[in-house]
Order: structure tokens, then C-alpha cells, then sequence
């Protein structure tokens, strides 16, 4: 067994788990944060993404030793008490989720895009989303909610009302 | 997945040590960002006794110009190629194929070394590389030794390290600096996709007699390994640049490739692939070359 | 902890035996997670118009703060996991099965197979599909025995314990060898063509006999898996009054509870199917795959079975879409319109009926396109082959017959010579048109919707008839 602890949404966590075991399964299994969806598990649907030191990465192919001392930021880091995140919110406003399991690996590569690129164009935007499948909605909505959430994050007034 | 033993290095010289020190008893393995590694060991049978994790050498981290030339660490993922400053100025080639790779969570976490090391012939970091005639130094317990990347490669998956060595960095000679290369890969979609056909060419122009100095072509995905199109090279050196002869240096390259056919693709079509990716590097660099001038 | 569990043999004391159980149980955490607590409280007495307010789905807050709980995050105290393991062969007889090794490994609790089902078969139509594979094995994701044990990875070891012996016989791949009457039997004695479908109107050969051209082509689709992005997924309990709870990423629960109470021989009022929110089905997850192999584990070991397909298992073990091959013959006059039509359809129906019948029905139905024909001949067989299960998948045999009769009607049109919307236009459905099996249909707008996506494409016919990407 190892012992591993993160910084998991600003909390320091530990948990003792098998050496084998991924950043995901730890996680899910041990730290009860299933947000992080298992779809694949070799790092294809991207279901599994996380935020780890600032990076965008499947969860399923860190090995949760290799997080040990790192910061995490799952999708249950990104809403507060008082709001929810101005992603999570263009999302809701979009309809951009339909079945919704790939939605948590969606918005932390989003989060991560805007974090660095505050105005990303549409091919940025597909990009950085490369790495998400997603067989329900075709991407078109997540697209035009992350343009309306990077207006709101840059403190610019809504372009028009959708 | 089945249970093994990790171990962690603290850097290069601890890697190298816990190598020799496993790899005489059991099967290791080397784990670096993972993205080939862990997709191998989730439905694998052959689970590794032990595994090498050498994710916190920051020696192996690093790129700079040595006296040797370009140096970049075997552990430098491919996000960090895209955005190092060096490198972008001095090989926009290496960004491009380091983009084509996976998706931004793999570009994260995937290592330029684990790429070579896995050895696949479509590997994306290969072509470009091995048309700046890269060189790639490799830790051993008896120290560092150095082997032109081209010969880095027996056959698909298989490499000349042995098991208590590691590759350790990635050399482009300071001859070939600033040497202007162009890098394209077709797949069947634009991300997360494997290469059918990948090509990089890199020469310099002789720009009195306006003639191809030096040129490189790199094909891979259509050999057991990334191969130089000699025969394309051949009839470029000395000749005049000209699209015409950058488009009959392709149909020359297509008899330096042996593709195989595959799901993906007919091994014909892989062939023309070849033909249209060359003239298209090789246009490529010479915009490269005219800009730099 | 720094000390390694003890999973050990299983002369163990009961003691340590608990105390690996406790170890590797998931502790029952509360989640370190804060959320908006908004509540939306409407405000009394307001009359407010609905029809054209802008509506946000209701599962779009949970979504996007990744609190949905589909069946894979649901965890209960004592849980254990379970694993099938694959036949790997697409048609054997099974000589033997031992368990016992498998059984043997620490941290293993029970180990099942074919012969533990009471009524091992099930399907929507025929009842032609086991639970787990007893005597004989149809296709490649076969399941021939489940594990439950106290770890994923432990169950996955397990399954490599279990020996199976096969006699491995020849596999029919081919739906045409399957249709040929003298191709062994896949589910011998039972016909290889185990759905027949005719749809005969007019009199087609003379149709033929009196058109200008007669056109004729074949088209094939493949095999598609849905890959919805969340992986079938199960867990069973029982209580003590004889109840067993089964969640699961089902679709069709009702139908769900009748097939579990068929394999279980158990009353449909001892059943509990609870499903909830599903990361994407299109029609994946229309029929049970381990739940009564799960039910069954779960009352052998008495703790709750949860069993997750892998990714792998979602392409071979699960339902994917029909692959078609189709024969299309059509007599046309000269200026393009349709006089006739003799269609053959095969559908490749995998190793088991599931939902082929209703696939068979609509892609024959719906096999002439939205064209007015009078004289039709339309034949569709679907045959089993030793090939993944085919089923539900959003169409149900209407994307592939939509392609080959689209696709010959560009053949025609290209052959004549004829603008390919013009051709359209001059056979598409209107308003009263009698449908393949005459039905008389009401608002038909093919025709507007063409002439309007035309216009919006800036498709351009000039005079001789031939339009922008007539050869695209």
C-alpha cells in the first residue's frame, strides 16, 4: 500500500491505497468525489479530467502515487457555498449538458482554458475540448457557453440575450 | 488492473540505480506520465513486478542550448514543448508535431522520451527529429552513452536500451540548429488520432545557386521504424529548388517507403500519402528558410 | 494504515477475515463538497405565461456541479465486485468449466456460471439469449461465468483462474452464408433466417417490363457500437423479506423486472428495479445483461454486486447496431420518375435476436424511401452469425436503408442525367400519399422541405437539369 495525500479543492486529503491504484480510482473510490467519471480507463474519452498543479489530465493514467504532494481540482472544487461557477452556470443557462457524464471532464478542460486563455477563439475552444467525448450533444452549446462564460469571467456585459 | 511494486526516483542518477538494482530479478517497467504505460497495464496480462516511477527527476526537465547543440530532457511533455520559447523560434516544426499528439490531457502528461521509448513507427515526436539527425543520450550505470536517434529503434516497440538503462535526453546537433523543417501528419480525424502518414523535411538553401543543401526526410508509419527517405535525399542534394523538383523528390520518396495496409488505410494509399506529404514539407521549409533569410 | 492487508487464505480466523473486509470496504465519507443550497421558490399567486419562456433542463444543475449519481457512483457498505468473464471464441460447445481455483483466491466470494440460472434465457422477442453461457457459446463476449469479489482487480485476476474448456467449432460470419439454407444452423435446429418480412404492392416485374431504365445496386453498412461515454453498469441486493433491489443503467426497467423474474423464477413482485439518470443509452441499454448474474451473486454472497462493463466490453459484449447489406433494383422513365421498385434486405442479426424484429420491420418498411411507388417488392431477412449481439440503436434499421436508397436515387439521378433534387421532387411523398404498406399519410411536407433547403443552400439548377454537387 502507499500513502497518498493531495490538496484536493483546498483540502488536504490522504488516502491508503495500492500501488497500482490511478488518481481516478482513488478519487472515486476512496475520497467519495465521483465526479471524475470513469469512461474508458487509457485516457481516450477524457471523462476522467481533472486538475492537477494547473495541468488538465486523465486522472485514469496518473497513478495516484505520482499525485502525492500535488493540488487537485475536481469538479466538486469549482462551485462555492454562495455560486456556482460562471461555466457551470453558462452551462445550465445553454442546455449544454444532455446525459451529463462527460460534463464534469467537459468543464474542468474548460476551466482550464479560460484560466489561461481568458479569450479564447472557437478553434481554441475546440481544441482545448479535444480531448472530451461527448456522444449526445455535438459540442455546439458547451462551445457557445464557454464564449458567454469567458465574457462573463472578463467582467464584459452579455453580448444579447441568447 | 493487477498489483506491482512502485518505486520512486528522485532523479535521473536514482532512476538508473533502482533500474539495476530490480531489473536483474524482475520485470520492470518505467512509468512517466503514463499515457502509454497505463493504457498497456489496464488490459494487459504482462503486469511488470515492479514499476519504475521517474516522474519527479526534474534533471531530465529541461531544455537549453549545450555545447552539443539543442538539449531537451527526455521527461519535457509535450505541452512544454509547444510553449518553450527556444523551441518555438528555433524549430516550429517540433510544436507542430508535439500539437498533433493525443489531445491537451495527454499533451499534459506525456513525455517526448516516453514517445520515443514506446517506440510505435507513427510515433508523432519521431520524423522531425530524426531529419535534424537527433541524437539521444542514455543513462546507464556505467554512465551516459550517446546513440544517433535513428538507430535508437530496432523494430515497432523495441529499442537498444537495455533493461537497467534509461533514456535520458534528446540532442538536435548544433550543426543543424536553426535548420529550417517543416513536420505534417495525416490521421483520420484532426485530434486523437494516429498517424497514417507522417513526414518531415528539413534542408538548407544555398541561396547563390538557389540548390538544396543537406536535405532530410524523415517517413514514418511506413517502415518497422521512423526511416530517412535516402533516395529522396539524394536526388535533392545539389539540385535547384523548385516546386516541380520538391514534387518528383515525393513520387522518389515513395520508393524509400514500405508501408503495410491496415484498417486504416491500403498500403497504396499510404504511398500516396508519402508522395503529397514530402512536397508539402519540403514547400514548408523552404517558407521557413525564406523567412528566416 | 501502513500495514499491508491480510487477504488471506481461507483457513483464516473469522477476525482477520473481517478485518480485511473492514479494510477494504469503502468507508462511508461524507462528501467534502459545498454547493450552491439556492432555493427557487416561485412566488405565490403569479400567473405566469409558460410557452415561450426560456426553459433550462432539470438535471442541468446537478450536471454541472457533478453531483448526478449514475450507478457507478452509488456505493453501499460491504460492496463487492463483480467481473464476466468472455468466452474469447465466437461459436464452441463448452466440455467443462472449473471454478474452483478461481474460487480458492483470496478475496473471492462467489463464483457463478450458466448452470446457476435457473431459466437461462431471456429477449425481448425470442428468448433466445442466455444469462451466462451454459453448453454453448455464440459469439466472442459470450459471458460463461461471473465473479464477485472484494476488489475490481481481484474479480478481473479471478476470471483468468477459471478454466474452460471448448470445443471450438466453425463460426458463420457472413450473413449471405447464413442465409444460404445448407449453412449449419448458428442456434441449430432453429433456422439461421429467424425473421421474414414481404411488402408486395402492384406487380413489380411488369413495372420493369415497362420502364425506360431499370437501375440496380448494393449497398452495405457495418456493425456500429453506441459508446455511450458510461458503461453499462449493475448492483443487486437483497433484503431479508426475499426482495432484491437491482440498479442499473437499464433502460426498459419494466421490461427489465419481467426478464429478471423469467431467469431468477422468481414472483415480478420480489423485484425492485430502480434506474436513474443514464450517461447515454440510444437504444445500448434497451435489454438486461448481468442482472440476474448479479441478483444471483448477490443472494449467494449476501452483500451487494456491482459489475461495470469495461470499454472493451461495451464493443463486444453489449448490443450494437445491424449491419445491412442491400439489393436494390429500380425501373425508372426517362424523365426519372419511379415506376418500380425490388428490394432485398439482409440484416445481419449477431448471435441473438434482441431487437431484430423490430429492426427487420421498420428497415423494410422504410427501405422504398419517402417516394411514391406503385409497384413494390420488398424482402428482408434477418439471420444469426457468430458475431456482437445487434439491437436497438436510434434508427432501428433506418439509417441504413436511408443511405441506400438515397444513395441509389444520386446513382439514378447521375445515370440520366437529372438535377438529384428534381428527381426527388418528382417522387416524393405528398400529401395523401399511400406509404410501402399503405398507410395513407398526413402532413407531408418532403417536397416544402426540400424546395426550402434548396433555397437556404443555394442549390442551383440551371436549365439542363444538372445541379451543384450532383458528382460531390
Amino acid at each position: 500500500m502507499v500513502t497518498v495525500t493531495i490538496n484536493v479543492n483546498g483540502e488536504k486529503r490522504t488516502a491508503s491505497v495500492p500501488p497500482e491504484t490511478s488518481l481516478l480510482r482513488m478519487l472515486r473510490d476512496s475520497l467519495n468525489l465521483t465526479g471524475a467519471k470513469l469512461g474508458c480507463d487509457v485516457g481516450d474519452c477524457g471523462a476522467c479530467t481533472v486538475i492537477v498543479d494547473g495541468k488538465p489530465v486523465n486522472s485514469c493514467l496518473m497513478l495516484a502515487a505520482q499525485a502525492d504532494g500535488r493540488t487537485v481540482l475536481t469538479i466538486e472544487g469549482l462551485a462555492t457555498a454562495d455560486r456556482l461557477h460562471p461555466i457551470q452556470k453558462a452551462f445550465e443557462n445553454y442546455g449544454a449538458l444532455q446525459c451529463g457524464f462527460c460534463g464534469p471532464g467537459v468543464l474542468m478542460s474548460a476551466k482550464a482554458l479560460l484560466d489561461e486563455n481568458p479569450n479564447p477563439s472557437v478553434p481554441e475552444i475546440r481544441d482545448a475540448l479535444g480531448g472530451n467525448l461527448c456522444r449526445c450533444t455535438g459540442y455546439s452549446k458547451m462551445i457557445e457557453a464557454i464564449q458567454v462564460a469567458a465574457r462573463a469571467m472578463r467582467g464584459e456585459p452579455a453580448a444579447k440575450t441568447a | 488492473m493487477r498489483g506491482f511494486e512502485l518505486v520512486t526516483a528522485k532523479d535521473s542518477r536514482h532512476a538508473v540505480a533502482l533500474l539495476a538494482q530490480h531489473s536483474a530479478s524482475a520485470k520492470v517497467r518505467v512509468i512517466a506520465g503514463g499515457t502509454d504505460l497505463m493504457a498497456d497495464l489496464h488490459f494487459s496480462s504482462h503486469i511488470p513486478d515492479v514499476v519504475v516511477d521517474i516522474s519527479r527527476a526534474e534533471d531530465l526537465k529541461n531544455i537549453a542550448i549545450t555545447e552539443e547543440g539543442l538539449s531537451i530532457g527526455a521527461l519535457v511533455t509535450h505541452t512544454q514543448i509547444m510553449r518553450s520559447p527556444l523551441i518555438r523560434d528555433m524549430f516550429p516544426a517540433l510544436v507542430d508535431a508535439a500539437h498533433t499528439i493525443g489531445a491537451v490531457q495527454t499533451r499534459n502528461l506525456g513525455t517526448l522520451g516516453g514517445n520515443l521509448v514506446t517506440g510505435v513507427p507513427s510515433m508523432d515526436s519521431g520524423p522531425t527529429l530524426v531529419a535534424l539527425e537527433a541524437v539521444v543520450s542514455i543513462a546507464g550505470p556505467a554512465g551516459r552513452r550517446q546513440v544517433p536517434l535513428a538507430e535508437f529503434w530496432l523494430g515497432p516497440r523495441k529499442t537498444v536500451l537495455k533493461p537497467d538503462e534509461l533514456l535520458a535526453e534528446i540532442i538536435i546537433p548544433k550543426q543543424n540548429l536553426n535548420k529550417p523543417t517543416h513536420f505534417l501528419k495525416f490521421g483520420l480525424r484532426k485530434g486523437q488520432a494516429l498517424a497514417l502518414v507522417n513526414v518531415a523535411s528539413s534542408f538548407r538553401v544555398d541561396w547563390g545557386k538557389n540548390v538544396f543543401v543537406a536535405p532530410r526526410i524523415a517517413l514514418g508509419a511506413v517502415a518497422p521504424k521512423v526511416i530517412r527517405a535516402l533516395k529522396a535525399e539524394a536526388f535533392l542534394e545539389g539540385r535547384t529548388v523548385t516546386p516541380e523538383i520538391m514534387a518528383e523528390a515525393g513520387q522518389v520518396a515513395v520508393g524509400d517507403a514500405k508501408p503495410i495496409s491496415d484498417f486504416r488505410a491500403s498500403a497504396e494509399y499510404r504511398k500516396d500519402l508519402v508522395a503529397v506529404l514530402t512536397k508539402r514539407t519540403l514547400e514548408g521549409a523552404y517558407e521557413l528558410a525564406k523567412a528566416k533569410r | 494504515m501502513d500495514k499491508k492487508p491480510d487477504v488471506a487464505e481461507k483457513a483464516t480466523p473469522l477476525e482477520t477475515l473481517q478485518e480485511t473486509d473492514r479494510i477494504l470496504t469503502v468507508p462511508a465519507l461524507a462528501p467534502l463538497v459545498t454547493y450552491p443550497l439556492e432555493v427557487l421558490v416561485p412566488e405565490a399567486r403569479q400567473q405566469t405565461p409558460a410557452v415561450g419562456q426560456r426553459a433550462t433542463r432539470q438535471d442541468g444543475r446537478l450536471h454541472g456541479l457533478g453531483q448526478t449519481k449514475y450507478i457507478d457512483d452509488w456505493y453501499f457498505p460491504g460492496m463487492l465486485f463483480a467481473k464476466i468473464k468472455r468466452a474469447g471464441v465466437a461459436s464452441a460447445r463448452i466440455k467443462s468449466i472449473d471454478t474452483k481455483e478461481a474460487e480458492a483466491m483470496p478475496g473471492v466470494v462467489a463464483v457463478i456460471t450458466g448452470k446457476d440460472i435457473p431459466c437461462n434465457s431471456f429477449g425481448p422477442s425470442l428468448k433466445d439469449q442466455p444469462v451466462l453461457a451454459d453448453t454453448r457459446v455464440f459469439h466472442a463476449g459470450d459471458g460463461v461465468a461471473a465473479v464477485a469479489a472484494v476488489t475490481e482487480q481481484i474479480a478481473a485476476e479471478a476470471l483468468d483462474k477459471i478454466k474452460v474448456e471448448y470445443e471450438v467449432l466453425t463460426p458463420v460470419l457472413d450473413p449471405l452464408e447464413s442465409l444460404k439454407l445448407e449453412t449449419p444452423g448458428v442456434h441449430a435446429p432453429n433456422a439461421n433466417i429467424y425473421g421474414h418480412k414481404v411488402i408486395k404492392k402492384g406487380d413489380v416485374e411488369k413495372a420493369f417490363a415497362e420502364s425506360y431504365q431499370v437501375f440496380e445496386g448494393t449497398f452495405r453498412t457495418q456493425m456500429v457500437e453506441h459508446v455511450p461515454l458510461e458503461p453499462h453498469a449493475t448492483i443487486a441486493m437483497w433484503d431479508a423479506n426475499g426482495r432484491v433491489s437491482i440498479y442499473s443503467t437499464l433502460g426498459r426497467i419494466t421490461m427489465g423486472r419481467a426478464d429478471v423474474a423469467r431467469t431468477l423464477g422468481i414472483p415480478m413482485s420480489r423485484i425492485r428495479m430502480i434506474a436513474t439518470i443514464v450517461g447515454g443509452n440510444f437504444g445500448g441499454k434497451n435489454e438486461i445483461t448481468t442482472e440476474p448474474a448479479l441478483a444471483l451473486l448477490s443472494k449467494k454472497t449476501g452483500r451487494p454486486v456491482k459489475c461495470t462493463f469495461t470499454r472493451p466490453e461495451e464493443f463486444y459484449a453489449s448490443t450494437t447496431r445491424h449491419p445491412l447489406i442491400m439489393d436494390y433494383k429500380t425501373g425508372v422513365t426517362k424523365e426519372g420518375k419511379i415506376l418500380g421498385r425490388k428490394i432485398r434486405l439482409v440484416l445481419d442479426g449477431g448471435a441473438y435476436c434482441s431487437w431484430s424484429e423490430t429492426t427487420l420491420a421498420k428497415a423494410c418498411i422504410l427501405s422504398t424511401g419517402p417516394y411514391n411507388i406503385e409497384n413494390l417488392y420488398a424482402e428482408a431477412f434477418v439471420v444469426y452469425t457468430n458475431k456482437t449481439m445487434t439491437g436497438a440503436m436510434r434508427g432501428f434499421g433506418v439509417p441504413q436503408v436511408c443511405f441506400a436508397h438515397e444513395s441509389h436515387m444520386d446513382d439514378i439521378a447521375t445515370a440520366l442525367n437529372i438535377d438529384p433534387l428534381d428527381i426527388r421532387l418528382l417522387n416524393a411523398f405528398e400529401e395523401g400519399s399511400l406509404s410501402p404498406t399503405s398507410q395513407k399519410l398526413q402532413s407531408v411536407v418532403v417536397k416544402e422541405s426540400l424546395l426550402q433547403a434548396a433555397q437556404r443552400f443555394g442549390w442551383n439548377t440551371n436549365g439542363n437539369g444538372k445541379g451543384n454537387g450532383a458528382k460531390s
